[in-house]
């Protein structure tokens, strides 16, 4: 649970930086540094990050859901359709449609805990079932999210950026808040007796995340501010932080991951602890179906597809075990920054969509089998 | 000689499980191991059977004279030893003759040639007059049919030596007289057997010769003929209560305000819908250490397990926490009520290894640390700081990761954790297993000082001096039910003993 700089990280950051520098040669023009593609990058790891790290929150306890990508595109299509057929409020549409992602996730967490059934057969069962009822809820149509020309909630997840100056503002007051919090970790820290970095790590450390933090604001207002996605990603992430590292919710999930006999003798509510973990992922499902359809701009059939094996990769290349019981926020962020840098590349470099998947598929095979082979005892 | 070991002495980091022990078998002889619970015995056959491999041990193992080297359980087989274990290794789905010959089934070129599998079980079941049908499915059979198998399987291999482990703890008593007459049988053609068990009576029927075991040594070997049951028994006891035992604080408080009080209890397996605990009735009073006693197999971990909430569907039975009816519950609902429990197997049951000391001492006791929502990490700090403390658990600091602790610490922080939920009634189910001496008496004073504070113990061990040597009263069970309670003053080891095997009490 504890945070230290090890090999792990090092390597992880290591891959990024590699990554980057060959697209960055690769791609002609430097179109790959450029502030516009700079800028749907993050609209695209916002995406991708926001379900993995749903994903951490099922997997901590040992789970695993594929049903997600299925379950963005019907929920982006759920609300699609409200809108633009039934003609309901958009917020309305949207609040309908989460609730009834709430519902659907409740079910799945429920039946695996008491029934006892693999949530890998329960979720691979709703990965074709939130399919087959995805389509039959659009017909297999193209479902526009607002009817022609207008704006409405829905459509502002993708068009409203952040003003210029607010970016800075929030820049500056994410960075406030870094600082803030590291120092009163770390005489809280000091006054237990346990170890602290040194000060000039620590302050290296801050250092390092303003600098991503401002610069990150700097690239999007080149292009058009800080996009609403990221914003959303930034809420989720840190609710998901607190969660996990500061409420008995979240350490239980870390125990039941570890070790689900021992939970149980500990007096956890192990069935209550994971079908709330499930909950919480139908909860970021609908956000990221949301999020995913208005940047498609209409619900179509191939919307969410492959995402829940994005966010799974995202998770286990961020040091998440999938036996359950390890795994931080901040890993899964840097797992999913790999995995969009690695489709967005490849999408400027115009590769063909065959040697896509395989691409995909290979990295996903890479990053479970390394967690295999070097991620015991970290 | 057909085997002979001379000279044993295995040990374990910390402990020596055998010292200098000799043992030898004879061409049709029954010979049988006697020894409580940890005296060497199931070291002992591990070593036999290859488990403990060549190199591992000191002293010699001889077969047919010659020394043996087994480097595992296939050397082992090769020289015609055979185990039949107390947890059965038969595959459930798999039919009786498949069982029997599995892994060394008849081929017909690439294929098992299933007319003559059949044809070879139905013989060999034939030949040791045993009347299970070849093609029925394993998971059909009874306990008794399935030791059965297990034998034939064992006698398919062309094993000289069978090694029977506690072979009838789980029979009946007909399942049990059949048993008694193969193993007869299977002497009269000039097998031989060690066999172990508790039950001194079948013991006595069937063995040729006696060895006892005691704390990882020989005692003496005797022929069954030349010695009795009370012979047995002291010798598999022996040892003197040491000054082990820290002396009671207090006198427990009057019995009628029992902490704990249950009352004609009967408790069936989840999965198996037997009765596995028949009519049980106690109470623990604030203050008292309450101890359980008996054979591997005879209840205790389950009992505790059951009400805990952790095991078991009640048949009938009335329990009380505090004046208060406890229904059966799940684990987190009893231990809100005051009742915790720290488990046998701390690995299994106790601990998140991979974590730190903190997370797992204060795991159970969250609830109350929380402000607006959030875990109170000042507060939980110092609750885990007084009871890493005061348990003088020996680590670098809360932060180490728990799984690199000894036993002895590792049980420690299992203890705190239970400690830390402020429980009025404790269960303590061998809290000294596998742990050394200066750990077991740090663990020793912790007791007496819970029911110096008012709390109500209950205390499962298998030492019986331990027992002896903590308990206020002694409750031994035998086969799911008491087979007698005990006070201080009237608790021999001879006594338990003998009431956890189930003998009338002389």
């Amino acid at each position: 649970m504890t945070s230290r700089l090890s090999l792990r990280d090092f390597s992880l950051a290591l891959a990024l930086v590699v990554l980057c520098a060959f697209f960055a040669v690769r791609v002609p023009g430097w179109a790959f540094l450029s502030a516009r593609n700079l800028s749907l990058l993050m609209i695209d790891f916002s995406v991708t990050a926001t379900l993995a790290i749903g994903m951490l929150l099922v997997i901590l306890p040992g789970h695993i859901d594929l049903s997600a990508g299925s379950g963005v595109g019907l929920i982006g299509g759920i609300a699609a359709v409200l809108v633009t057929q039934q003609e309901w409020p958009a917020p309305l549409a949207m609040l309908t449609a989460l609730v009834i992602a709430l519902g659907l996730w409740w079910a799945m967490g429920s039946f695996i805990v008491r029934q006892r059934v693999p949530a890998f057969i329960v979720t691979l069962g709703g990965l074709l079932f939130f399919k087959g009822e995805f389509w039959s809820v659009i017909k297999s149509h193209t479902v526009p999210i607002v009817a022609g020309g207008k704006q409405n909630l829905y459509s502002l997840i993708t068009t409203y950026y952040l003003p210029p100056a607010a970016g800075y503002v929030l820049a500056a007051l994410i960075v406030a808040g870094l600082i803030f919090g590291s120092l009163r970790s770390r005489a809280a820290r000091r006054q237990y007796g346990f170890q602290v970095d040194d000060a000039e790590v620590c302050f290296l450390k801050l250092f390092l995340a303003a600098q991503i933090v401002f610069l990150f604001v700097i690239v999007t207002n080149q292009f058009r501010g800080v996009p609403l996605p990221a914003l959303i990603l930034g809420a989720v992430a840190l609710a998901v932080w607190v969660i996990t590292q500061h409420t008995p919710f979240g350490r239980y999930l870390y125990a039941i991951g570890g070790n689900e006999e021992a939970a149980v003798i500990s007096g956890i509510p192990v069935a209550r602890v994971t079908t709330g973990a499930f909950i919480l992922m139908g909860a970021i499902v609908a956000l990221t179906g949301f999020m995913q359809t208005a940047y498609g701009g209409s619900s179509t059939t191939t919307v969410g597809e492959l995402m829940e094996l994005d966010a799974v990769a995202a998770c286990v290349i961020g040091g998440v075990s999938l036996k359950g019981g390890r795994g931080t926020v901040l890993g899964v962020l840097c797992g999913a920054l790999i995995m969009a840098c690695l489709v967005n590349g490849m999408q400027l470099l115009a590769v063909e969509p065959a040697l896509k998947l395989k691409a995909r598929g290979a990295v996903l095979i890479l990053a479970v089998w390394m967690d295999v082979r070097f991620g015991r005892g970290s | 000689m057909l085997l002979t070991a001379r000279g044993i002495t295995k040990t374990f980091p910390g402990v020596i499980a055998l010292n200098d022990v000799s043992f030898d078998l004879q061409a049709g002889e029954i010979h049988a191991l006697c020894g409580e619970n940890g005296a060497g015995k199931s070291t002992l056959i591990k070593l036999l059977s290859g488990l403990h491999p060549y190199g591992s041990y000191e002293g010699e193992l001889l077969v047919d004279g010659h020394i043996a080297q087994f480097h595992g359980i296939a050397d082992a087989g090769r020289a015609g030893l055979a185990v039949i274990y107390q947890e059965l290794a038969l595959i459930e789905e798999m039919s009786v003759a498949e069982n029997i010959f599995l892994g060394a089934a008849p081929r017909r070129g690439p294929f098992v040639d299933w007319s003559k599998l059949h044809h070879d079980a139905r013989a060999l079941l034939q030949r040791f007059g045993v009347g299970t049908d070849p093609a029925a499915p394993i998971g059909r059979l009874g306990v008794g049919e399935k030791q059965l198998v297990e034998i034939v399987k064992a006698l398919a291999k062309n094993s000289r030596i069978l090694i029977l482990d506690e072979p009838t703890a789980a029979l009946a008593e007909h399942e049990v007289q059949t048993l008694l007459g193969i193993l007869r049988d299977l002497r009269a053609r000039g097998l031989s057997c060690i066999y172990i068990s508790h039950r001194l009576d079948e013991v006595f029927a069937l063995a040729d010769r006696i060895t006892v075991l005691r704390d990882g040594a020989t005692i003496w070997t005797k022929p069954s003929a030349e010695t009795n049951k009370a012979e047995v028994i002291r010798a598999m006891v022996g040892r003197e209560i040491k000054d082990l035992f820290p002396p009671k604080k207090s006198a427990p408080r009057d019995a009628n305000d029992a902490a704990l009080q249950v009352d004609g209890l009967t408790v069936a397996d989840p999965h198996t819908g037997q009765t596995r605990l028949h009519d049980i009735s106690f109470a623990v009073a604030p203050g008292e250490v309450l101890g359980l006693g008996g054979l591997m197999g005879a209840g205790r971990t389950e009992l505790l397990m059951h009400l805990f909430g952790a095991w078991g569907e009640r048949r009938t039975g009335r329990v009380e926490l505090n004046g208060r009816e406890l229904p059966p519950l799940e684990p987190h609902e009893i231990l809100l009520r005051g009742l915790a429990l720290v488990s046998e197997d701390r690995r299994r049951y106790g601990l998140v290894l991979p974590e730190t000391i903190g997370f797992n001492l204060s795991l159970s006791s969250l609830r109350g640390l929380v402000k607006h929502g959030l875990v109170d990490h000042g507060k939980e700090f110092q609750k885990n700081d007084r009871a890493f403390r005061s348990l003088r658990v020996k680590a670098p600091g809360l932060e180490a990761t728990v799984g690199k602790l000894s036993g002895g610490n590792q049980q420690k922080v299992v203890l705190g954790k239970a400690l830390m939920t402020e429980p009025s009634v404790v269960f303590l189910d061998e809290p000294t297993r596998g742990i050394d001496v200066g750990a077991k008496h740090e663990i020793y004073e912790i007791i007496r000082q819970l029911t110096g504070a008012g709390k109500a113990v209950v205390l499962v061990s298998s030492e019986l001096p331990e027992l002896m040597g903590l308990s206020d009263r002694i409750l031994m069970l035998h086969e799911g039910r008491i087979g007698g309670e005990f006070s201080g003053a009237t608790a021999t080891q001879e006594r338990l003993l003998t009431a956890a095997m189930g003998q009338a009490i002389a």
